[in-house]
């Protein structure tokens, strides 16, 4: 039997519906100055995200997938060239070094799901230029061990930080780590745009310039081009949004944080069900809760006759998918992230949800388990 | 008197229409590869009288994605014309190849029979700029691509709704790559970009390649990149796609009313041959002119806002160095780069702005001539 949906997956019209007075003015604000392109909102944009990452530059860019893009091409990663990086992410974290003309070399993953740092070593060649962590569902991966090996091997560390805006390992935020941060601000971020949007940060005032060159054709100003490039802006319509939101974000982490924390007492001791928990010195942002259990699928599908909406992210890992086919992997490559793969379950973890929400799934998750061990 | 170059204040002077559209979008959260995209990207085709329109990130990114998807890339030359905007070089390199350059005719568009005698092995296409919303030659460079079997693909940032005989452009080339920045004849509120193409096979890459090479959300069939129309500017897209035909109509009512009015002075100002059977839809309406740069001043100090469309010509830029070109390599191309001048010709100017100008331009050589 299957009834309407009381919890979906995801209800980015609820986040907008709070504060659309305030998006629709800030639009107009922008719509009055006549500026679409770069300009004040942006700057104002970049100003207030750099800090916010613990860095000294932020730059707009019109997407996540642009911002790994350009901050490898601003390293001087490029055709010859390897860059370590895990998976199970989403696959923009390895198009980009496909893009860029270098071959993506994959690690296996750790139970919390990110990359497995003592497997770097061994997949370290001659042609590695960088290692390209992903903080998975908002988990910081463990930067201490990958800048070690990353200085040892004399590598690039760049971080994908798509879905992890404001979390922390050992008291520093992701983004501030390596040569330069990624982030995403697609709508269904923790930060996030009516559209695309994404954003370098770094500490490097060279991968600055270089990645606002490259933004914006190469102009130096309007009439010089340093260098031949495309441009990917960040929608000043957009940033402009994204000023109104980031007034919120803290308040939305928060609430992500104790819908997980919740998730993480409600269903403790549960028979064949894993929750993610959080080591000490991190700060998960739980842009997914992402929970493992024996019969995935079985329970995706009792949710959903609750009316709770679940997501699997992702079911087939990157080196299996076809666009990957001249890698060289094959099922059995990467163990932990294959396995992962057949069992996790995405539970929503989104700032709106109210507390008879949270109860609902919760209960429901219980309710199915020991039923499926019977 | 003012003469803006900029018309976006007049064009919105009435936002509650656009408000009310965004209002009810935001409740929908369409946000990514939404329904006001789908639709814009069916009145776009209609419009441009072709089978596919795929909307991408900028017009940039229309190129880009273009030539990548036909396999242009490391190694291969693309023959182009150093009189365009940056992006379709940009473009040329972004996708991995080597722009070769052909000067440009009296038009600002590719001069078609010097593109032979840029043809190496390595050719693989040419890029043919519809510049200012003219059109290039496209029967004749389409005969040259036949002889040495290249591609063609056709920038038509600035020439929305631009014909040969009728032919719209778009027509030509694999495909054509289409601009929606800010101020262009169709404009929306951030950075846009389509492409049109007859191929079904690559309406299907491209719509693939611009959206991480999903099938669908689990099945990645090609690394691709994320390069979409936001559904946001689909939506202002799509009020605005109905003015298409009135602004263009406006712009070339415009331009030939300065052509008339500016005659007189022939001795200063050189008005560019219009191609018989082309219509140009006057992105930028630009002349040739004596004393380019005391005329700018003057038509700035007297609020007009004229502007050069570009002073440095493309293969003498910093980011060209590695190519080898040098002064005199492209006559044309640099002789225009320090007479051209570029004036209003947008679809909200009126008459009197018109006149004022045209004032202001006999003003300025009378007091030359004396």
């Amino acid at each position: 039997m299957s009834s309407p949906t009381s919890v979906p997956y995801v209800n980015i019209a609820a986040l907008n519906e709070d504060i659309k007075a305030e998006l629709l003015e800030a639009v107009s604000r922008v719509l009055d100055s006549g500026q679409f392109i770069l300009g004040r909102e942006v700057e104002v944009f970049e100003k207030q995200f750099a800090p916010l990452c613990g860095v000294r530059y932020a730059v707009g860019l019109n997407s996540g997938t642009d911002a790994l893009i350009f901050a490898l091409r601003a390293l001087g990663v490029g055709v010859g060239d390897e860059v370590i990086t895990v998976p199970n992410s989403f696959v923009a974290s390895t198009s980009c070094i496909v893009l860029v003309g270098a071959r993506p070399v994959f690690v296996d993953v750790r139970e919390d799901y990110n990359i497995d740092t003592s497997l770097i070593e061994k997949a370290i060649t001659p042609r590695t230029k960088a290692i390209l962590p992903v903080h998975l569902t908002g988990r910081p991966a463990d930067m201490a061990q990958i800048l070690d090996v990353a200085s040892r091997h004399g590598l690039w560390v760049v971080e994908d930080c798509a879905q992890a805006v404001l979390a922390e390992y050992q008291g520093q935020r992701v983004g501030s780590f390596g040569a330069a941060g990624c982030f995403s601000l697609h709508p269904l971020k923790t930060l996030n745009a009516c559209g695309d949007g994404g954003v370098v940060t770094t500490n490097d005032e060279a991968v600055y310039e270089k990645v606002k060159l490259y933004r914006n054709l190469g102009l130096k100003t309007r009439d010089n081009c340093v260098i031949w490039s495309g441009n990917s802006r960040l929608d000043t319509l957009q940033a402009a949004i994204l000023l109104v939101k980031l007034k919120h974000l803290h308040r939305w982490t928060e609430k992500r944080r104790f819908n997980a924390a919740y998730y993480q007492k409600a269903l403790a001791g549960i028979p064949r069900v894993q929750v993610p928990l959080d080591q000490p010195h991190e700060r998960a942002v739980y842009h997914t809760f992402v929970i493992q259990a024996g019969a995935r699928d079985k329970l995706q599908q009792y949710l959903q006759d609750q009316g709770i909406g679940t997501a699997i992210h992702y079911p087939i890992p990157i080196h299996l998918q076809e666009a990957a086919s001249n890698l060289g992997y094959r099922v059995g490559s990467f163990p932990v992230a294959e396995t992962q793969a057949k069992r996790i379950l995405s539970l929503p973890v989104y700032s709106e949800l109210e507390q008879w929400q949270l109860e609902h799934v919760a209960e429901a998750v219980q309710r199915f388990s020991p039923r499926s061990e019977r | 008197m003012r003469v803006n170059f900029s018309y976006l204040e007049q064009q919105f002077a009435d936002l509650e229409p656009y408000l009310s559209d965004l209002r009810d979008f935001l409740r929908t959260s369409d946000f990514t590869l939404g329904k006001p995209l789908v639709e814009f990207e069916n009145r776009f085709a209609t419009l441009c009288g072709m089978p596919h329109a795929i909307g991408v990130a900028s017009g940039t990114d229309a190129l880009i994605l273009s030539m990548k998807i036909c396999g242009v890339g490391c190694g291969a030359e693309v023959i182009t014309t150093p009189t365009t905007f940056f992006a379709t070089v940009g473009a040329i390199v972004a996708c991995g190849a080597k722009p070769v350059f052909v000067d440009s005719e009296e038009g600002f568009v590719i001069d078609p029979a010097k593109i032979e005698s840029a043809i190496t092995p390595q050719t693989k296409a040419i890029l043919a700029v519809h510049y200012t919303g003219n059109v290039a030659d496209m029967p004749a460079i389409m005969e040259v691509a036949r002889r040495h079997n290249l591609m063609v693909f056709e920038d038509a940032c600035q020439s929305i709704a631009a014909s040969i005989e009728g032919v719209p452009v778009g027509s030509w080339g694999e495909t054509a790559s289409f601009s929606l920045h800010p101020l262009k004849n169709l404009n929306v509120w951030g950075d846009g970009g389509v492409i049109v193409t007859r191929s079904d096979e690559l309406a299907t890459k491209l719509r693939l390649y611009r959206n991480h090479g999903m099938i669908n959300r689990d099945e990645i069939a090609v690394f691709g990149c994320n390069s979409l129309l936001n559904t946001l500017q689909a939506l202002i897209g799509n009020r605005l796609i109905k003015d298409v035909d009135w602004i263009t109509n406006r712009r070339i009512v415009n331009a030939p009313y300065y052509d008339d009015r500016l005659a007189s002075l022939g001795e200063f100002v050189q008005v560019p041959r219009r191609r018989l059977g082309v219509k140009h839809v006057y992105h930028l309406y630009i002349l040739r002119v004596k004393q380019r740069d005391g005329l700018l001043a003057h038509l700035q100090q007297n609020g007009i806002e004229g502007k050069i469309h570009y002073p440095v010509p493309l293969h003498l830029q910093p980011a060209a160095r590695y190519l080898g070109y040098k002064t005199g390599d492209f006559p044309q191309c640099e002789s225009d780069c320090r007479s051209i001048i570029t004036l209003p010709v947008h679809q909200h100017l009126t008459r009197e702005q018109i006149e004022y100008t045209v004032e202001q331009i006999k003003a300025f050589y009378t007091k030359q001539r004396r």
